[in-house]
């Protein structure tokens, strides 16, 4: 059975081998994820088990389309609630999340790209700011690694990594509008 | 599988076993995935994969699935006992009712339902240490069941002592009886002992004790035996 298959068997049967399947694949990827947040070992296994706990309902009721991203927001949900229960100050960024929910967006336009796309593309990389114009070309373009980035501009490497990531987003709106605006 | 191949991608890459190549690979995957990229941001931040921790954990799902399961049939069968059991009170609850009526019923002969209990019907021998020092050559119980299996008349039954000398060929003489028993158990009791087993020691004094009868027996009991047949010798001791 594919991941649907056992998505609709659970939901049908409640039968627990199944879900049990279907979660083990992401239990390494959740574990991260936890620990991210949590950032202790033993809070992270027990968080991925509790999720485990609380999919046993959840999955018998709601409709999943896409399980992977379902889980891994519905378990970044399950980390910030245990954070704020502790009321412990937490340091998300917020450019993650926003990251976050374009994802779905992004999927399927890979590959219709014309000649003009490529020029708004230039027109559009001179509106970003200096850091992110320079780490997304060179990921994306010289298909260098973050680290190389690092070395090659002197920026920390989480700077790389959210001016990248955040440069793309920038693109991606600025590509839009050009689109709307014609 | 994919999980363990990410998982071992993820390793190389926080510990920089990557080509750079690779490393790009993964972070570009990472863009699209934010799943993967929170993923490596938590294993960054443990400096590392675990992959005992990990082990651990998929035992832990394990159990939960099996435990689950177990329960499952626990129920079943518990459903299983339940109807067992159901069928159980409904033949206990008959079996009430028919044992009620038939105690309306026969009421009038339950007189007759008194029995002798077990120990009762059976003699019972007591070796008196004060007196002798005799043993059954073949023990204890077997001459306790020898009596058991040869005693025939012995009156309304009751308790007797009873000492006697043992011979030199091992067979008790001079039996006496103590006190004024009832004679057919002296009677009993010394025929018993001279047909018995051979003994062990000098003297040998025993309290056996007969099982008790009705009193609307006790005529059968008391034939008189010819007199040759008592043997019994008054003696001091």
């Amino acid at each position: 059975m594919n991941e649907k298959e056992l998505l609709q068997h659970y939901k049908t049967t409640g039968d627990l081998s199944a879900l049990g399947k279907l979660y083990s694949p992401y239990m390494s990827l959740l574990y991260g994820v936890c620990f991210k947040y949590l950032q202790d070992p033993d809070r992270s296994q027990d968080a991925v088990m509790q999720i485990f706990e609380e999919l046993i309902q959840k999955l018998r009721h709601y409709e999943v389309d896409n399980f992977k991203s379902w889980l891994h927001v519905y378990s970044k949900n399950y980390c910030l609630m245990q954070l704020r229960k502790d009321k412990r100050t937490t340091q998300v960024d917020i450019e993650d999340n926003l990251f976050e929910s374009e994802q779905k967006l992004n999927i399927d336009d890979e590959s219709k790209w014309e000649e003009r796309d490529f020029e708004k593309l230039e027109g559009c990389m001179e509106t970003l700011n200096e850091e992110q114009k320079e780490c997304v070309r060179l990921f994306y373009l010289e298909q260098k690694c973050y680290k190389d980035i690092a070395d090659l501009t002197g920026y920390d490497l989480n700077k790389v990594k959210s001016a990248i990531q955040n440069g793309k987003r920038n693109l991606r709106i600025c590509m839009e509008r050009k689109e709307n605006g014609k | 599988m994919e999980n363990n191949y990410q998982l071992s991608r993820i390793h190389n890459y926080i510990h920089g076993l990557m080509s750079k190549e690779e490393m790009f690979q993964l972070e570009k995957e990472a863009l699209e995935d934010p799943f993967l990229q929170d993923a490596i941001d938590g294993y960054r931040l443990q400096n590392g994969v675990d992959a005992r921790q990990l082990s651990l954990l998929q035992q832990r799902l394990n159990r939960r699935v099996e435990n689950t399961i177990a329960t499952r049939h626990a129920q079943y069968y518990t459903w299983q006992r339940l109807a067992i059991g159901a069928a159980a009170g409904v033949l206990f609850v008959v079996l009430l009712a028919l044992l009620y009526f038939k105690h309306f019923n026969g009421k009038a002969e339950r007189t007759t339902d008194v029995t002798l209990s077990e120990p009762e019907n059976l003699v019972a021998i007591e070796p008196l240490l004060d007196g002798g020092d005799a043993t059954p050559v073949d023990g204890w119980k077997a001459f306790e069941q020898y009596l058991n299996n040869q005693v025939k008349d012995a009156g309304n039954g009751g308790e007797i002592i009873i000492n006697f000398r043992i011979g030199k060929d091992g067979l008790p003489e001079q039996i006496r009886a103590e006190g004024a028993p009832d004679q057919a158990l002296v009677n009993e009791a010394v025929r018993l002992l001279r047909s018995g087993a051979k003994w062990q020691g000098t003297t040998g004094r025993l309290k056996i004790t007969f099982p008790l009868k009705e009193m609307k027996n006790s005529t059968q009991s008391n034939i008189i035996k010819p007199p040759h047949c008592f043997g019994v010798e008054k003696q001091g001791s």
